[in-house]
């Protein structure tokens, strides 16, 4: 067993575990701490994989920002009791389960049966493993062919930025009375 | 079919199911949970396991788009986020809960 | 043995020695910050203790370990032990990233009776490309560690405390990037090492075609990138949590922030990891402005050419070279330490709608103007 190899399986049944704990603990907040360990496995994953620029931004927008702001919201409402943490029923619960188990099932089995020809684009095809360090290449990319989509995204950040402000500062909510 | 292969050899497949299992994990959080923010966790992690197949995908087929992919994923995950967390706080104010139970007064 | 075998081993050996370097500087800063207060205030500070207090330190960890084991009654056990063990490990992976010296080139040589091969020996944890990014985004793990300590106490100051402290850290993290993307487009690299390289020598630059050269500057970034240079340091006064944004512990508001229900040992992790981040700032912050390891004007190959003048080409002056240069690395982070500390004493701390107002209406829009200033200076040049 080499260490890359090592390496997946380890990254592989952590991130795993950690996606599972998101969905079964009942408390939101260990809930969300699952989260961010799901969030560094997924990042060491884009290591394995070559995408080091991506595992750090990874690592910055999710694990340094957007997860602090849910573990911050969480412990404002300080939510004592978590009555109904799940969908009510056994029997609706069921067949939620069984829906996912389904769907998962399809998937890895979709996956499983092309896995032939997955295979033959990769010994045959475009080819060329992106080795090293492509943070470079990357970022000619992003500002050249896609940058009409970048933009984009900016606007979509900056009117998001506004409108959770908006929404956050409205006295009543969403639902205000006068 | 089940040889030693499929431990010792990592290939695309792997990420993929990989990224399939992290997937499900999301939507059966979407499906399962009432808690609102969870809700918003469950969705996080669907994208995520759409970010690992992309990743994947543009590491095995040599091509850097699917990198660039990852990034606009992120974007709009980190808005949708944003937005979510205004709402879910909002809703706080107004019924002091973030149980999806406790506003189903648009159920028609 | 094999190279790959060989590489993993030297590299745990690097990185338990930085570890312990790191968390062996701290008692020597606590000395140094209660002896400078002292001085700054013009007390004694704490001299009865060994030749001018020196062994106070040890005292202090005397008392540290034989202090009661408590637990909170209302905490959570997991989050609360957790929390600081986990302050020490963004601190330290993050230090683990920086280069402490010149990489001492080796040449074959006999030991244990065998050869072995040329190899190059770098004074740093491991290099990255990506150093930075990788740098910004361990560092930003630290909140989770102050978060967890706030609610695993179960206590409403250290809630308080917690919030206050994670909120300016993110906030001040976007200021601090957006000042590092100012230093990134002038080296247009993410990985330190070559960082520093490229501020050997003396000050020169390229200026439409024409070389400009200023002999008596070294080519260090302060000297191009002044107002990131600032909005930087200032930013990790913030990220550290130090005086004057201590908003977190502010003594007569919070008690003592997100470590009050800590004591004895646990305490004394949170506050290695709190030194752990003003050292990793002063290490960032020779390492973009202040020439990294370099000695001013002189590049490492010329002062190893001196070296081998005085002792004899050898693997032992590339020796003597690659530590000279890590001394030079150490004295000017020194510097940037004293400043933290002095800093400490001198300033009162900010309100925190204050603390706010600075980060998001002052320093953002100075990065941002800063950014766009250096990538229309640099267009300019290379045109």
């Amino acid at each position: 067993m080499t260490p890359d190899v090592f390496l997946f399986w380890f990254l592989a049944l952590t991130t795993v575990l950690a996606a599972l704990g998101v969905i079964i603990s009942a408390n939101p907040i260990y809930s969300v701490l699952s989260l961010v360990m799901t969030m560094v496995g997924v990042a060491a994953i884009f290591v394995t994989l070559g995408a080091y620029f991506l595992a750090g931004v990874q690592l910055i927008v999710y694990a340094g920002a957007v997860l602090v702001l849910f573990v911050m919201v969480l412990m404002l409402f300080d939510l004592k009791h978590e009555i109904h943490a799940f969908t009510r029923g056994p029997v609706t619960g069921a067949i939620k389960i069984a829906a996912v188990g389904l769907l998962g099932g399809m998937i890895v089995g979709a996956i499983a049966l092309s896995a032939n020809s997955l295979m033959k684009t990769e010994n045959n095809g475009i080819q060329t493993v992106i080795e090293g360090d492509s943070t470079k290449a990357l970022g000619k990319l992003l500002f050249s062919q896609y940058l009409f989509g970048f933009e984009a995204l900016g606007v979509l950040l900056l009117v998001v930025a506004v409108g959770a402000v908006a929404l956050a500062r409205a006295k009543g909510g969403t639902h205000a009375q006068h | 079919m089940l040889s030693t292969d499929l431990f010792t050899q990592i290939g695309l497949g792997h990420y993929l199911v990989l990224s399939a299992l992290l997937f499900c994990c999301g939507m059966a959080g979407v499906l399962l949970r009432r808690n609102a923010i969870v809700l918003l966790m469950s969705i996080e992690l669907m994208l995520n396991a759409v970010n690992v197949s992309f990743v994947a995908f543009s590491r095995y087929l040599g091509q850097q788009e699917g990198q660039i992919m990852v990034f606009f994923v992120m974007t709009i995950a980190a808005a949708e986020a944003a937005v979510g967390l205004a709402l879910a706080v909002s809703i706080f104010k107004r019924f002091r809960e973030v149980n999806i139970r406790y506003f189903e007064h648009l159920k028609g | 043995m094999g190279r790959d075998s060989f590489e993993i081993i030297v590299n745990g050996v690097k990185m338990i020695v930085i570890f312990l370097m790191m968390v062996q500087v701290v008692p020597i800063l606590v000395w140094l910050e209660r002896r400078g207060s002292a001085f700054i205030q013009n007390r004694f500070g704490p001299n009865r203790v060994g030749p001018l207090g020196l062994l106070q330190l040890l005292a202090d960890a005397v008392k540290f370990l034989t202090k009661e084991e408590f637990f909170p009654e209302k905490g959570i056990k997991f989050l609360y032990y957790a929390a600081p063990v986990s302050a020490l490990i963004p601190a330290t992976l993050a230090f683990l990233a920086i280069p402490l010296g010149a990489p001492i080139k080796l040449d074959t040589f006999e030991m244990f009776g065998q050869t072995w091969g040329p190899y190059t020996f770098l004074i740093q944890g491991y290099e990255i490309g990506v150093g930075i990014v990788f740098i910004l985004a361990v560092s930003s793990l630290a909140a989770y560690t102050i978060l967890m300590a706030g609610w695993g106490s179960g206590n409403k100051y250290a809630l308080l405390g917690a919030l206050r402290a994670s909120s300016q850290t993110i906030s001040y993290e976007l200021a601090m990037g957006l000042s590092i993307v100012g230093v990134i487009l002038l080296y247009g690299t993410f990985n330190l090492t070559d960082m520093v390289t490229s501020q050997q020598g003396p000050l020169s630059f390229l200026f439409q075609g024409h070389t400009v050269t200023l002999g008596w500057l070294p080519n260090w970034g302060i000297f191009y990138q002044p107002l990131a240079a600032l909005i930087f340091y200032a930013a990790a006064f913030a990220e550290s949590n130090r005086l004057p944004f201590d908003l977190a512990e502010g003594e007569a508001e919070l008690v003592a922030g997100f470590h009050v229900e800590y004591g004895g040992f646990k305490f004394n992790l949170f506050f290695i990891g709190e030194y752990g981040h003003c050292l990793v700032a002063s290490a960032l912050m020779v390492t973009f402005f202040f020439g990294g390891y370099q000695i001013p004007l002189i590049t490492p190959d010329e002062m190893l050419v001196h070296v081998q003048g005085l002792m004899g080409a050898g693997n032992a002056a590339a020796i003597v070279n690659g530590l000279l240069h890590h001394v030079v690395f150490l004295i000017k982070m020194a510097v940037f330490v004293w400043i933290f500390i002095q800093v400490r004493w001198t300033l009162p701390r900010f309100r925190y709608d204050q603390l706010m107002d600075l980060g998001w209406k002052t320093m953002l829009p100075w990065a941002l103007a800063n950014t766009i200033l250096t990538a229309a200076l640099i267009y300019v040049a290379h045109t």
